[in-house]
């Protein structure tokens, strides 16, 4: 038998044992172990406050870490960052260039960071000596388009790209200390753990990578999507997180049992998942489709409790705050909505 | 999967970084100057927009989504060739979300057959708001007139009423949950408000029924999105 042969076998049957193991530990089903969970109810929620002053569709939006200001991205080329109180605009930041994908605002305030098709990671210092907010840095080095960027902290940032890798940078210098590679597809988001000792990544290979930030390495990876998948994000607790595919679909997959709990999916939804966000308490999950719709799911029952943007399919983007008070939904015709 | 089963009126990769990357792609086939794209390029932006054709190259290992030369096409661009592009996105969206039938008046639904019949058989732009009611119920008049004034003044919705004793659902619609609204679009449910005027005041007008629905996200903007043309505010540089 030759070499690749061989290895081949090896590998073949080293996924049968992970499959095995997977399959072992499962004694019982999220959905049979719900069953006798009351049921959540029609949720409607509230439009409390319009968010005008972008010209053009909103692609991304992050909230800040006191829930009270976010940051949004629009195709007009500007960065954005509102009081959702009053409704402000605390800045007007305009960008070099308009395909902008992703936006984010680190937890202390300090900074706002966002990057797309420029393939760079463009990082702005809100609390600059003059008032005025100027480019920080621009972390330059992907090979790709910037899909997604999250903050550990003012000085060291996550990026994905569509070069298939994602980066962990020093702002401080604008060098990249450690690039996670391993994705055989673009990268299309990346998720940070709770406790900042771990990210997740969702790509165009159709599975998702828990990677661990101090040492690089690719910990746990989720296979079970038939689509790229364009969104990720951690489940409150931290022990499971969820995926949104172009198969139309969000899976959760559970990190201690390494393997995939529910599906979330509907026979009258054909379009693909962009973006997703689960509440607070991880019970109810919104989902926005690329028909500009937006899903609230029971997580624990895979059941649809409600819609967003019931008339027209408004939605592009979304994000709920950190401590679950709210969230926020970006739409093609230039304005953010909050609602709760 | 993405592509397989087009919605007829709304092209795939709207949003998301997709859609990023569709909207360039578009900006680079529609807005820019013949000359500026030579002729292979622009062959490749139309291929590479195309899911089906796309999906020949998935022999290919790595799953790539923007080609090494599309890559080399990305440039400064013409802030006034921006500007029309997305004005012409706005537009679009706009119209696409228009089209479809128009009403002017609240339809008198008279039973349960013809209720199923709206909310299935309507087109799947059309919001559908069914106010049930039942005489003598307080409220029920007040929210009739204000559903006729709204009917005008949104001619994209159909409104209509039904009795609760025609629904053939009575025991449903029991007194203490009358008025009832419901909501809904392409025969899903979008909004269920029983006994709603008690979100409202004593005495409510068509303006009051309007704010209602509205917070709710369920009625059509009345307003054109910021005009593109508007002056900026002052930027912080």
């Amino acid at each position: 038998m030759g070499e690749m042969e061989k290895l081949r076998k090896e590998a073949e049957s080293l996924k049968d044992q992970i499959t095995a193991a997977r399959k072992a530990v499962q004694d019982l089903t999220l959905q049979d172990h719900t069953s006798g969970t009351s049921v959540v109810g029609r949720v409607q929620l509230k439009i409390r406050k319009t968010l005008r002053g972008h010209l053009s569709k909103i692609y991304a939006m992050h909230w800040g870490g006191d829930t009270k200001l976010c940051v949004s991205a629009s195709q007009d080329g500007k960065l954005i960052v509102w009081d959702t109180c009053t409704t402000n605009k605390v800045h007007a930041i305009p960008l070099k260039s308009s395909w902008v994908m992703t936006c984010a605002y680190a937890p202390s305030g300090n900074m706002v960071a966002c990057g797309g098709l420029d393939n760079m990671c463009s990082i702005y210092n809100l609390k600059g000596k003059d008032g005025n907010v100027k480019v920080m840095r621009e972390l330059a080095a992907h090979t790709g388009y910037l899909s997604s960027c999250r903050f550990i902290s003012d000085s060291e940032i996550i990026t994905s790209s569509g070069d298939c890798t994602c980066c962990l940078w020093d702002i401080e210098t604008g060098t990249q200390k450690t690039i996670f590679a391993g994705h055989l597809g673009d990268c299309m988001s990346l998720g940070m753990a709770p406790d900042f000792n771990t990210f997740i990544s969702g790509a165009c290979d159709f599975t998702a990578k828990l990677w661990d930030i101090r040492d690089g390495q690719c910990r746990q990876t989720f296979a079970g999507h038939e689509s790229d998948i364009n969104a990720i994000g951690f489940f409150p607790n931290g022990n499971a997180i969820i995926t949104g595919s172009d198969d139309a679909s969000l899976k959760l997959f559970d990190l201690r049992a390494d393997q995939e709990l529910m599906t979330f999916q509907d026979s009258s939804i054909m379009c693909g998942v962009t973006s997703l966000a689960p509440s607070f308490s991880g019970r109810l999950l919104l989902a926005g489709y690329d028909d500009f719709n937006c899903n609230v799911w029971d997580t624990l029952k895979a059941e649809r409790v409600g819609s967003l943007a019931g008339h027209d399919n408004r939605v592009s983007c979304m994000g709920v705050t950190g401590d679950g008070m709210a969230c926020c939904t970006g739409s093609w015709d230039s304005f953010l909505k909050i609602w709760n | 999967m993405s592509g397989s089963t087009e919605n007829e009126e709304l092209p795939a990769t709207q949003t998301g970084h997709k859609g990023v990357i569709h909207d360039w792609r578009r900006f680079k086939l529609e807005s820019e100057d013949h000359d500026s794209i030579p002729p292979n390029k622009r062959e490749l932006l139309r291929q590479m927009s195309n899911p089906k054709s796309r999906n020949e190259d998935k022999q290919e290992k790595v799953n790539r989504k923007m080609s090494m030369q599309e890559y080399e096409m990305i440039q400064e661009e013409d802030e006034n060739c921006l500007r029309n592009y997305r004005k012409q996105c706005m537009q679009e969206m706009h119209e696409r979300l228009s089209f479809g039938p128009t009403f002017d008046t609240v339809f008198e639904l008279e039973s349960g057959e013809a209720f199923l019949e709206v909310i299935e058989k309507e087109h799947c732009l059309t919001l559908v708001v069914v106010h049930i009611y039942d005489d003598g119920i307080k409220g029920c008049d007040a929210l009739n007139n204000c559903l006729t004034c709204l009917a005008a003044e949104y001619p994209s919705v159909k409104f209509c009423r039904i009795r609760a004793s025609a629904t053939g659902a009575g025991e449903r619609f029991s007194d203490d949950v009358l008025p009832t609204l419901l909501v809904y679009k392409a025969g899903e449910l979008l909004g269920n408000f029983m006994c709603v005027t008690k979100h409202m005041n004593e005495e409510f007008f068509a303006t009051d029924v309007e704010n209602f629905l509205n917070e709710y996200g369920l009625l059509p903007e009345k307003e054109f999105a910021a005009c593109p043309d508007e002056v900026e505010n002052a930027d912080v540089e």
